[in-house]
C-alpha cells in the first residue's frame, strides 16, 4: 500500500530524514518508535503533505500513485489520514460543518454520493459516542477549548468518520490517561481490516499493549535502524535506546 | 425643497442643514424638548463638519461628501419586511414617522417623544450621553429631530420578548431617528436596532441616528445593532450608554458596508461593579467603507470591560476600528481587555486599527491586542489534510473568523440570519 524508498526531507534547510525506507502492506499495523528529534513527526508531516517540509530526495508510492506529487487534499481524498500530534484549534468553524465538508469531498473523489444531512448526523453522533465525547462537541468550534485528551479523541472520531485506507497516528497516545488511551485503541482496532493499514508513531510501549502491531521500527537520525516484531518494543522498553548505540540524551 | 446650491462647499453644520427644510408644524414636541432642540440649532453655526484633518474622522471624512442639497424626505408607507423570524415587539421609525406595534407591554412603557409627560421629559434630558466632540452628528440630530422613541423599563421587570426598532429610510434625503432607553433597577431587557434603507438610488440618502441608553443599578441590557444595507447610502450613528452600579451591558454590532457607515459607541461606567461586553463584526467589499469608533470610560473603580471586534475587508473596501479605553484616576481595580482582529482578503483592501489606552489610575489591568493579516497557514493545512480544498478552506476559515463572534449573539434566529448573510457574501467572493 505504502512504499517509501530512500526518503530525504528537510525543514528550514536542516536535513531531518536521511534516506528512510519503509514498506507497509494492506492489513498491517506498523509502530515507529525512536528518540526525540529522530524524524518521526517529520515523516508523518511529509506523508500528509505539509509544505513546511521539503522533500529533497527519494520517493513514496501510495497504492500505485506517487504520493509526494499529490496536493495535500488529494492525499486525504485518496485515503491517507494523519491524526495530529497537536490538533489545530479552529474557532468559528463547527466540528460538524468541518466533518461534513471533509467527508463529502472524499466521497465525491471516490465516486460516492454525498451523504444527506440526516444520514450524516446519525453517523456523526454514532462516531462521537464511540470515542466517548458528548454529542455537543459536534456543534463546538473544531478543537476549540478542548482538553488535550479531547482533541486526540476528536482526531480518532474524524478517522472513524473518514475511514481512511492508511491512518498515520502521530503520538496520539501522548498525554492520554489510561481510559482515553483505551478509547483511542478501540477506535483504531475498530478500523483494522485486511484492506487498511495503520502507522503508529509513539514513544511508549504502553499503546502497543492495546493495539498490537505487526511490525515495530526504530527510527534514529533520519533512518530506520532496526525493525522487528512486537517483541522489539518490549526489548526497547526494557533496555532503552542506549541498547541500539544511541545516546540516552536523545531518549524521550 | 432645498435652497442651497451656490457651489461653495458647506463646511459648518449650519450650512449643511440650511439645505434641508422641515415642515415646522409637524413637530409636536413639548416646550422643553423644543427648546432643547432650539439650543442645539443655535450651536450648529459653531459646529464644523469633520474633515480629514479631524483625527477621529481621518479615514472617513472624505466619505462624507455631503451633497449641496438634500430633498425633503416625504412621508411614505412602510414597506419593511423582516428577514428573520423573531417573536418581538416591533417599533418602526419610517422616514421619521413612528409606528408602535404594541403600546401595552408589561413592565415596559413605549412612547413617542411627542407624548412625554414632565417627568419623562426630565428623564430624557438628563439621560443624554451620546453627544461628544468627536461625533458632531449627535448635536445635529438633536437640532433636527422631530420626534423619538422613548422606552422605559420598570424596576425589576424582566421583559420576555425583545424590542426591535427599525430605522427605515425610504427615498433620498436626510433622516434623524432618535431613541431613548431607560432600564430600571434590576430589570432585564433586549433591544435590537436595525437599519433598513430603500431607495432606487441611495447615494443621497443620509441617516443620522442617535440612541441614548441608561442601564440602572443591577440591571442588564443586551443590545443588538444591525446594519445590513450595502447600498450607496451614508449613515452615521451614535450609541451612548450610561451604566450605574453593577449594571451589565452587552452589545453585538453587526455591519456590512455602504458608501459610508459609521458607528460611535460610547460607554460610561459611572458606578462600581459595572461590566460591559462589546462585540462587533464588520464585513465590507467593493468600494464600501465602515468606521467603528468605540470608547469605554472606566469612571468608577471595580468595573470590567471586554471588547471583541472582527473585521474583514475585501476588494477595494476599507474599515476603521478605533477602540479607546479611558481609565479615570479614581477607577482603581479596573479590568479592561480589548481584542481587534482583522482580515484583508485583497491587496487593495484597507483596514486601519487603532487601540487607544488612556490610563490615569495605577492599580488596573488593561490589555489590548490587534492582529492584521491573512489566514493562518496551519489552519488551512489542517483542513486540507481532511480532503478540503484550498478554496473551501479559505472560505471556511474566513467565515469562521466572523462567525465566532456572530454565534455569540444572544438571539439564535439573528445569529442564524447573519451566518447566512455572511456565508452568501463570502462564498460569492470565494467562487
Amino acid at each position: 500500500m505504502l512504499n517509501i524508498q530512500n526518503l530525504q526531507a528537510s525543514v528550514d534547510g536542516k536535513e531531518i530524514l536521511k534516506g528512510l525506507n519503509l514498506e507497509v502492506k494492506a492489513g498491517e499495523v506498523h509502530a515507529i518508535m525512536g528518540p526525540n528529534g529522530s524524524g518521526k513527526s517529520t515523516l508523518s508531516q511529509v506523508l500528509a503533505g505539509n509544505s513546511a517540509y521539503e522533500v529533497t530526495g527519494g520517493e513514496a508510492t501510495f497504492e500505485t500513485k506517487n504520493l509526494l506529487d499529490m496536493a495535500t487534499e488529494d492525499r486525504a481524498r485518496e485515503g491517507v489520514f494523519l491524526a495530529f500530534q497537536y490538533p489545530v484549534e479552529i474557532p468559528g468553524v463547527s466540528n460538524l460543518q468541518f466533518m461534513k465538508t471533509a467527508m463529502n469531498n472524499i466521497r465525491r473523489h471516490q465516486g460516492q454520493d454525498e451523504l444527506n444531512a440526516a444520514t450524516f448526523m446519525k453517523l456523526a453522533k454514532e462516531k462521537i459516542q464511540q470515542v466517548n465525547l458528548d454529542p455537543s462537541f459536534l456543534k463546538r468550534g473544531v478543537n476549540e477549548g478542548f482538553s488535550g485528551g479531547e482533541k486526540k479523541r476528536n482526531e480518532i472520531m474524524q478517522m472513524l468518520m473518514l475511514e481512511p485506507k492508511l491512518a498515520i497516528l502521530d503520538e496520539t497516545d501522548s498525554g492520554l490517561d489510561i481510559d482515553a488511551l483505551k478509547v483511542v485503541a478501540e477506535g483504531v482496532n475498530a478500523l483494522r481490516s485486511p484492506d487498511r493499514a495503520v502507522i503508529m508513531i509513539t514513544h511508549y510501549q504502553r499503546l502497543l499493549d492495546y493495539i498490537v502491531p505487526d511490525y515495530v521500527h526504530v527510527l534514529a537520525n533520519g533512518k530506520i535502524i532496526k525493525s522487528g516484531g512486537k517483541e522489539l518494543a518490549l526489548e526497547l522498553e526494557a533496555k532503552g535506546y542506549g541498547w541500539l548505540g544511541l545516546s540516552d540524551d536523545e531518549e524521550a | 425643497m432645498s435652497n442651497l446650491s451656490t457651489g461653495s462647499k458647506p463646511n459648518t453644520a449650519a450650512k449643511m442643514l440650511s439645505s434641508i427644510t422641515f415642515d415646522e408644524n409637524t413637530s409636536d414636541l413639548n416646550t422643553r424638548l423644543k427648546s432643547f432642540s432650539q439650543v442645539k440649532k443655535e450651536k450648529l453655526a459653531l459646529l464644523s463638519i469633520p474633515t480629514r484633518k479631524t483625527e477621529s474622522w481621518k479615514y472617513s471624512a472624505k466619505r462624507l461628501k455631503l451633497a449641496d442639497q438634500y430633498p425633503l424626505l416625504s412621508k411614505q408607507t412602510s414597506n419593511y419586511q423582516t428577514s428573520y423570524d423573531l417573536d418581538c415587539h416591533q417599533i418602526l421609525i419610517s422616514n421619521g414617522i413612528i409606528t408602535l406595534s404594541d403600546s401595552e407591554i408589561e413592565g415596559l412603557s413605549v412612547k413617542q417623544f411627542s407624548d412625554l409627560d414632565e417627568a419623562e421629559t426630565t428623564q430624557v434630558l438628563s439621560g443624554l450621553i451620546a453627544e461628544s466632540d468627536e461625533f458632531p452628528f449627535a448635536d445635529i440630530n438633536a437640532a433636527q429631530f422631530q420626534n423619538g422613541v422613548f422606552l422605559n423599563v420598570e424596576d425589576n421587570a424582566q421583559i420576555a420578548k425583545p424590542v426591535k426598532i427599525v430605522f427605515e429610510h425610504i427615498g433620498q434625503g436626510m433622516s434623524f431617528p432618535r431613541v431613548f432607553v431607560f432600564v430600571g433597577k434590576s430589570a432585564s431587557f433586549e433591544l435590537i436596532e436595525e437599519l433598513n434603507i430603500t431607495a432606487n438610488d441611495s447615494s443621497e440618502a443620509f441617516i443620522n441616528s442617535v440612541c441614548d441608553i441608561t442601564v440602572s443599578e443591577n440591571a442588564q441590557l443586551r443590545y443588538i445593532r444591525m446594519n445590513i444595507d450595502q447600498g450607496a447610502c451614508k449613515h452615521v450613528g451614535a450609541t451612548g450608554v450610561k451604566m450605574l452600579r453593577n449594571a451589565r451591558f452587552n452589545s453585538y454590532c453587526m455591519a456590512l458596508g455602504s458608501e459610508l457607515g459609521r458607528h460611535d459607541l460610547h460607554v460610561k461606567m459611572l458606578e462600581p461593579g459595572a461590566e460591559c461586553d462589546l462585540n462587533g463584526v464588520c464585513v465590507t467589499r467593493d468600494r464600501q467603507h465602515y468606521d467603528n469608533h468605540t470608547c469605554i470610560e472606566h469612571i468608577a473603580p471595580h468595573c470590567t470591560s471586554n471588547e471583541t471586534y472582527r473585521c474583514i475587508a475585501d476588494q477595494q473596501s476599507s474599515i476603521v476600528f478605533n477602540g479607546r479605553i479611558h481609565i479615570h484616576p479614581d477607577a482603581q481595580k479596573s479590568l479592561g481587555s480589548m481584542s481587534n482582529k482583522n482580515l484583508l482578503l485583497s491587496s487593495q483592501a484597507e483596514i486601519n486599527s487603532k487601540p487607544e489606552l488612556e490610563i490615569y489610575a495605577d492599580d488596573v489591568k488593561c490589555a489590548h491586542g490587534t492582529t492584521m493579516g491573512q489566514l493562518d497557514e496551519t489552519e488551512v493545512y489542517y483542513l486540507k489534510t481532511r480532503g478540503i480544498s484550498a478554496e473551501q478552506a479559505k472560505l471556511m476559515l474566513t467565515l469562521g473568523f466572523v462567525l465566532e463572534v456572530v454565534r455569540s449573539a444572544p438571539i439564535e434566529s439573528i445569529a442564524d440570519y447573519w451566518e447566512q448573510q455572511l456565508t452568501d457574501i463570502l462564498s460569492f467572493e470565494a467562487n
